[in-house]
């Protein structure tokens, strides 16, 4: 009787829900967050477990490192260009998904695959898409003659070699990180626009407004509280994700085309052994990021309680 | 779907939950809490080999051993490309295997690794001296210490097809690196076919490249692991790579992974290749009329008649400090390796050759025919080198000959100098490759190039002089 | 005229759509089948047999290598991490929905920004603590690292959801009688299932996702997930064994995007659930 009473109190329970995930969130992430950035100040290598604490000279080395100056733009094209495609196009899919059509199952379930892929298999997949000798895509454009004779629209080489070329190669991978992300984004949106007053577009579509400004003046503002987080969260996934990267190019073409930062600290510490540069190069943009995530969810946190 | 549950449903499907995860760690951890009091366990961390044979081969191999010795070996199949993050992680966990197999010098683990100069010494005690280059791949000199244990080792011929190179008068492939320059730009130009090398990221592109700067008498580091990159003979290599480029090459070969230079053989689109026969292996298997088609060249020459390959695959064996308890066992088990090593070379399907050429060939029934007259592993080596026995029927004789005398040719990454952690680094994030791309690409000159990648290199090796593993002056 | 017109647009855009996903998943199914020697011409069609199909690749993945056990294993885990996720995840959002206040919100800001620090380098570290758990080689090292990326995402999700149920259903249930953790499970809960629903099968997707964590702490090839496991026995150095590696990956994204499709519904109305103020 007395323990129900306990529960009923609000500065019992509040906490007491609470305490499990963030005694978990603790050990789990705090601990070897804080050791990752012990190894950001140390001179600790893969093979070498005691390290000493060499201050910021790690952070110090990789500014001056032109492969992380690259790198740091290609994560920040990555992942704006990523983004804004999967929004833009990701509407466009939940407005199709909305209607009401034959056939709707299977589309549904074509369209869903490459979010439930395994990314390594799928990137896998794509390796061989992408192939520089037998790339299904070439060998489409070669059948239609757009491709492999000296008059086609795209050259007379045999290949497009998608992974070769340093802006093509940039592009496949984004394409490939749309592609497994679209899906998920299409969902959420979609969610999004269910929940919108249809009055609301409608008036907006007598007012005239653009199919792009209704999309961000109107629709996406509505939407922040759960969009908000859902793009938090597909950006930070986006900058902290090398699985696609790492299988397409290892960072490549040469010199470094499509090295973001997730690949480069891996590279850096996993392959070259320098953990602690590596745990530098990883942590180097926490805090930004952590400052513009913690004012949009302020934001968000503000819609919702409105 | 009403979307509500009754309290009583709810209480019921959560108890079975719980059910289910008490009896989880049960079943999923039954495995590997059995240990018998009075038996050992002997742990091996194996990459999944390039030839599944061989796999097929050692595991059970293992499993032999280990009843013969009285103790329970368990090996563990890793993808190559992930043995670095796994034990990387035993060693920040200070638990893991007995025995990790490498395919490239882990010299930056030593701090991690027992010393095996017992072991090393023993081996040369029973089985003859060492090849060189495979010494140099597990002994740090700076440090006088073994951090590793080098069984075998991968050649890194060049594999050509011969009806192309025959149309353009050279039947025998190319010899020098002029050769290849001048004759595979024929086969483009005339028949239509590319060469093969790749200045890509990755393992295939490191090792060509290394190739190249070895056979122009230059390379990353001196015997005294100096930094020597930065001289005019490695600029004259880095434009001869555009030259072969512009000439011979497209943009693919910026975009390769290890597999790709293969598969443009098998696919009939190379004339070129560098490669152990793996690349042939599977050709062999998928497309036979290609394999038929496939010779090999040994290591090129460069203009002053030095001719370099790498080494493909390097087996480095370390045992970790934190098996210490086990390595008598694992130091046994290694000797006993070696002294079956025609099995291995056997199973590996010629893939692996032996660090210890001079081991005796047991007696008695191997698994194969056995070769008259063989004593040692030379023997048996040269034999299977002059006919191979995995050979195609209808396949031309002696196809392997050329690489008979391959350990004279072949070198240890980091040569003329030791493998080290600074060399590892240069190799794992690909400074050579970029080197030569940033050129080819026309985006830097070759002078340029050099000094950017030679600074670079300098950086890497100061750093892990400071970390006591790398000797020479900064 | 214009219906029309609006129709075609309708079906070229689903078209397009359709192409794009899917395209990589039908050359999956043609290789699953195709000889390697056929696949190996770069002159052949890729999008259709030229030499008879085989069940070769088939056979291998099934028989031959340990893809049946990456598959059951990846089940294995992802069904105890949907149950610790929402063990973890449904008091703490009900908690900053509803009772926290300041300081709540700091804390739910704090536990997002745990996806900031990337899984590349932070294997590490953890792979001390799974050796002081004595969990290496073990499904249960995966069980108890996967929810710190699903747990952050899934308390916020349901958080909205909370808020959107009017307080004062709950308040009906408390003067009935109802101590505040039965009217939580009586009332609350049962109306939040469609976002619990989303809950699962997202947490789902993340963890057969996984690859880093699965290759630092699992390496008895009978206990691998599926990502791991796949490569390990069909990436061979540089050989690729392209049939049953595709084969294997389509068949592995079928079940789940089944899940997405039958419970698309669902998932759409517990995330708009969140939306609606």
């Amino acid at each position: 009787m007395k323990t129900k009473r306990l529960l009923d109190r609000d500065e019992v329970l509040g906490p007491l829900c609470l305490l499990p995930v963030v005694i978990y969130m603790a050990l789990f992430i705090g601990f070897p967050f804080v050791m990752s950035f012990v190894y950001s100040i140390s001179n600790v290598t893969i093979g070498n477990p005691h390290y000493r604490i060499v201050g910021l000279q790690n952070f110090i080395a990789i500014v001056e490192d032109p492969v992380f100056r690259k790198s740091l733009v290609n994560t920040c094209i990555f992942t704006f260009v990523s983004i804004s495609i999967v929004i833009v196009l990701g509407h466009i899919l939940a407005e199709l998904l909305r209607r009401e059509f034959r056939g709707k199952w299977v589309v549904r379930f074509l369209v869903m695959l490459p979010w439930t892929a395994p990314i390594a298999l799928g990137a896998i997949g794509f390796l061989w898409f992408l192939d520089s000798v037998f790339s299904p895509i070439d060998w489409l454009l070669r059948t239609w003659g757009l491709l492999g004779s000296p008059d086609s629209l795209f050259g007379a080489q045999s290949n497009l070699y998608w992974l070769g070329r340093p802006e093509l190669a940039m592009t496949s991978v984004i394409l490939v990180h749309v592609w497994r992300i679209l899906p998920l984004a299409a969902v959420i949106l979609l969610a999004g626009m269910n929940a919108i007053p249809r009055e609301i577009i409608e008036a907006a579509q007598v007012d005239g407004a653009g199919y792009f400004r209704r999309l961000f003046h109107i629709i996406l503002p509505l939407l922040f509280p759960v969009i908000g987080v859902t793009i938090l969260f597909a950006t930070f996934f986006t900058f902290t994700d090398m699985t696609v990267v790492w299988i397409l190019t290892k960072g490549g073409p040469p010199p470094n085309s499509t090295q973001v930062l997730a690949s480069l600290a891996f590279l850096k510490g996993i392959a070259g052994g320098d953990l602690a540069q590596a745990a530098a190069v990883a942590l180097f943009f926490f805090p930004v990021l952590a400052g513009i995530a913690a004012i949009v969810l302020r934001l968000v946190k503000k819609a919702v309680v409105t | 779907m009403t979307g509500r549950i009754s309290r009583r449903r709810f209480l019921r499907t959560t108890g079975m939950g719980t059910v289910g995860l008490a009896l989880g760690p049960a079943i999923l951890t039954s495995g590997c809490t059995k240990k018998k009091a009075a038996r050992r366990t002997l742990r091996l961390l194996q990459w999944s080999h390039f030839v599944p044979r061989y796999d097929k081969w050692f595991d059970p191999y293992c499993k032999k051993w280990g009843e013969e010795h009285n103790v329970d070996v368990i090996v563990d199949h890793i993808s190559l490309s992930d043995l670095r993050s796994t034990f990387a992680s035993e060693v920040a966990a200070g638990r893991g295997h007995d025995l990790i197999e490498f395919i490239d010098p882990p010299s930056d683990f030593e701090p991690s690794v027992l010393d095996l100069s017992d072991l090393n010494q023993e081996a040369v005690k029973r089985f003859g001296a060492q090849l060189p280059a495979t010494t140099k791949s597990s002994y740090n000199p700076f440090t006088k210490k073994y951090y590793g244990f080098c069984h075998g080792w991968t050649i890194d011929p060049g594999d050509y097809r011969k009806s192309l190179w025959e149309k353009v008068g050279m039947p025998d492939g190319p010899r020098t690196w002029e050769d290849l320059l001048v004759y595979s730009a024929r086969i483009k130009s005339q028949l239509g076919v590319q060469n093969g090398i790749g200045i890509s990221q990755e393992l295939d592109s490191n090792m060509a490249e290394r190739a190249l700067l070895w056979s122009f008498d230059t390379g990353t580091q001196d015997e005294g692991e100096q930094v020597i990159l930065d001289n005019p003979k490695t600029v004259e290599a880095v434009k001869y790579m555009t030259e072969l480029y512009q000439k011979t090459l497209t943009p693919e070969v910026f975009s390769w992974n290890p597999a790709s230079n293969n598969q443009l053989l098998i696919a009939g689109k190379a004339s070129y290749i560098l490669n152990s026969i793996s690349a042939y292996r599977s050709a062999q298997k998928d497309v036979p009329e290609i394999a038929k088609d496939v010779f090999f060249t040994p290591a090129l020459k460069g203009p002053r008649g030095s001719g370099w390959a790498c080494q493909h695959v390097i087996y480095v064996s370390v045992i970790p400090t934190f098996a210490k308890a086990n390595a008598d066992l694992a130091k046994q088990f290694l000797l006993d390796l070696c002294a079956n090593y025609d099995r291995a070379m056997w199973e590996s399907e010629l893939y692996a050759s032996p660090s210890f050429f001079n081991a005796p060939v047991p007696e008695g029934d191997r698994g194969y025919t056995r070769v008259e007259g063989a004593k040692i592993l030379r023997d048996v080596f040269n034999a299977w080198f002059a006919n191979d026995p995995y050979a195609l029927p209808g396949e031309a004789k002696g196809k392997l000959l050329p690489l008979q005398d391959a350990e004279k040719w072949s070198a240890n990454v980091g040569h003329p100098g030791p493998a080290s952690p600074a060399e590892g680094e240069i190799f794992g994030t690909f400074v050579l490759p970029n080197m030569f791309a940033r050129v080819a690409q026309g985006k830097q000159s070759a002078e340029e190039s050099v000094k950017q990648a030679a600074a670079e290199c300098r950086k890497i090796f100061d750093k892990w002089r400071a970390q006591g593993l790398v000797g020479g002056k900064g | 005229m214009k219906r029309f017109l609006a129709r075609s647009g309708f079906y070229g855009g689903l078209t397009f759509f359709v192409l794009f996903a899917a395209a990589p998943f039908y050359i999956m199914l043609i290789t699953m089948f195709k000889r390697n020697h056929d696949l190996l011409n770069p002159a052949n069609n890729p999008f259709f047999f030229t030499e008879p199909p085989t069940l070769d690749h088939v056979k291998l993945l099934f028989l031959q290598s340990l893809y049946p056990e990456f598959l059951l294993n990846t089940l294995l885990v992802g069904i105890a991490v949907v149950a610790i996720t929402l063990v973890l995840a449904v008091p703490a959002a009900f908690s900053l929905a509803r009772i926290a206040g300041g300081w709540g919100q700091n804390l739910a800001i704090g536990i997002f920004l745990t996806y900031l620090i990337p899984p590349t380098l932070l294997f590490i570290p953890l792979s001390r603590i799974i050796s002081l758990f004595g969990l290496e080689d073990s499904l249960w090292s995966l069980i108890l690292v996967y929810p710190t990326f699903t747990v952050p995402f899934c308390t916020w999700l349901l958080m909205s959801f909370f808020k959107s149920i009017p307080k004062d259903i709950e308040e009906q249930a408390l003067i009935d009688g109802c101590s505040r953790v039965g009217a939580f499970f009586r009332v609350l809960f049962p109306l939040a299932l469609p976002g619990i629903v989303t809950v699962i099968v997202f947490a789902f997707t993340l963890v057969a996702n996984e690859y880093i964590y699965a290759l630092a702490f699992i390496q008895d090839s009978a206990k691998k997930t599926i990502g791991i496991g796949m490569t390990t026995e069909l990436v061979r150095g540089d050989v690729f064994y392209w049939g049953p590696l595709m084969g294997g990956a389509l068949i592995a994204s079928i079940p789940e995007a089944l899940l997405y499709t039958f419970f698309l519904d669902r998932i759409v109305a517990g995330l708009a659930a969140g939306t609606t103020r």
